[in-house]
């Protein structure tokens, strides 16, 4: 019976430690939701309540295969760190480094791989 | 006989429906502010409360605890009496449009919430530093090398144009305070901590942002 309880406390316990990094970690989904969704779209389509009639140039479709593969994962930190121009592409893709953590950029580079479903350029 | 009654009634319907017959009245505007359920979307007490993305979408509606240092208030006392869409979505929404529903307010209690608000100052707001001007440095900024259009409306030469997701900044030079717009660049952290729009601090240079405050709080 004691046993018991200390294996169950045990148990309690590895489960709190590993429910302390998860709790920390980047919820990717809401964080791309929030910034950007807006001009991306929901589904990355590339379709965001942003792009009016006349926008200069349609956001990236992150379901497009293809052309998300010829980026790869550090092309894709830069872009969204530094925004369009620091890739030579539109200013109206924002810059933001300064907006969200370094995690956050890791975890949405993550994320958009889920909707390209693509690997990306290797290097 | 009839006819001083009538006049009588006349003049109480005119004291009834002209606002600020009466002196404006801060404390009986807190009041109004507060039994009329304005706190039920609205903040009034600063610093900001929020921390993080939940926050901000827990929010039914904008914080006010700045507004005196943000609005102008003729142009407060106009739409607190009659409200229009200042946001083309509605708020935190991706996908519904603004139902144009805000609550409106009328009599004397127009003049007195103005009253309130307008006392709700932020220090943070340098006065003097921005003047409203056409600015073609502040209109390269905003037009072409930053993405600002693709989340505000303003009217180009061409017309109504730009992203909805941001309020609308037609109508920011009867709107806004231009100093609170350089403020709000400047100082992200004090004002929205958490936001769609992207922190500029590092991004664009003290002048820049003066440049682009000038050229948004110019806008009809
Ligand atoms: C104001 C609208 C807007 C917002 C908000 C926005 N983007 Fe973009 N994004 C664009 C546009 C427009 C392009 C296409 C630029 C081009 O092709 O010249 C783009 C392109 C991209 C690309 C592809 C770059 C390339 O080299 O092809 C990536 C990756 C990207 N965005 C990620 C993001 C992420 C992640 C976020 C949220 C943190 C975000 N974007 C928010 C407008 C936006
Ligand atoms: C059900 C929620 C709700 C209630 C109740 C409410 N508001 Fe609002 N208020 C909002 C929303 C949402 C907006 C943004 C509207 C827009 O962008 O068109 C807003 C905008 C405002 C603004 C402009 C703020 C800005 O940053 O643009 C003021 C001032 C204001 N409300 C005052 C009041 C007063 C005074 C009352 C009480 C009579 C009140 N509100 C009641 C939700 C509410
Ligand atoms: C990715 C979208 C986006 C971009 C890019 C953007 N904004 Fe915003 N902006 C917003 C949103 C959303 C808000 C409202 C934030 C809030 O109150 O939660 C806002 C608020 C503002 C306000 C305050 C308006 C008000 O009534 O509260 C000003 C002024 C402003 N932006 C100017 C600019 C300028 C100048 C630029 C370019 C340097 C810019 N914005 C770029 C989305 C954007």
């Amino acid at each position: 019976m004691t046993r018991l309880k200390a294996i169950a406390a045990l148990i309690a316990c590895l489960g709190f430690v590993a429910a302390g990094p998860a709790a920390a970690e980047v919820d990717a989904e809401k964080v791309y939701k929030f910034y950007c969704a807006q001009c991306h779209g929901l589904e990355g389509k590339g379709d965001g309540p942003n792009v009016y009639k006349d926008f200069p140039v349609s956001p990236r479709n992150f379901t497009n295969a293809a052309e998300m593969d010829k980026l790869s994962d550090a092309d894709m930190r830069n872009v969204i760190r530094d925004g369009g121009p620091s890739v030579s592409k539109s200013p109206m893709m924002p810059p933001w480094g300064k907006t969200i953590s370094d995690e956050e950029v890791d975890a949405l580079v993550g994320h958009l791989r889920k909707l390209c479903a693509c690997e990306g350029k290797k290097g | 006989m009839t006819r001083t009654i009538f006049t009588a009634l006349l003049g109480a319907l005119v004291l009834a429906l002209v606002p600020g017959g009466a002196r404006a009245d801060a404390a009986a505007g807190e009041e109004t502010f507060k039994g009329n359920g304005c706190m039920d979307c609205h903040y009034t007490d600063g610093p900001a409360k929020e921390k993080t993305i939940d926050d901000q979408l827990a929010k039914k509606g904008p914080e006010l605890w700045y507004a005196g240092s943000k609005f102008q208030q003729e142009w407060l006392q106009a739409w607190l009496a009659k409200p229009e869409p200042i946001r083309p979505m509605a708020y935190n929404s991706l996908t519904e449009k603004n139902p144009a529903d805000h609550p409106a307010l009328s009599g004397d209690d127009v003049a007195n919430v103005t009253e309130f608000l307008m006392g709700l100052t932020s220090d943070a707001v340098e006065a003097g530093k921005v003047k409203p001007k056409k600015n073609p440095k502040g209109r390269l900024i905003f037009t072409k090398k930053m993405p600002c259009s693709g989340c505000h409306q303003y009217e180009s030469k061409k017309g109504l144009t730009g992203g909805l997701m941001g309020p609308t900044l037609v109508g920011a030079g009867t709107r806004l305070n231009p100093d609170w717009i350089l403020a709000y660049l400047m100082q992200p952290e004090v004002f929205k901590p958490v936001k769609m729009m992207p922190v500029f601090v590092g991004i664009l240079r003290e002048k820049d942002m003066q440049n682009v405050a000038a050229y948004v709080a110019n806008f009809k």
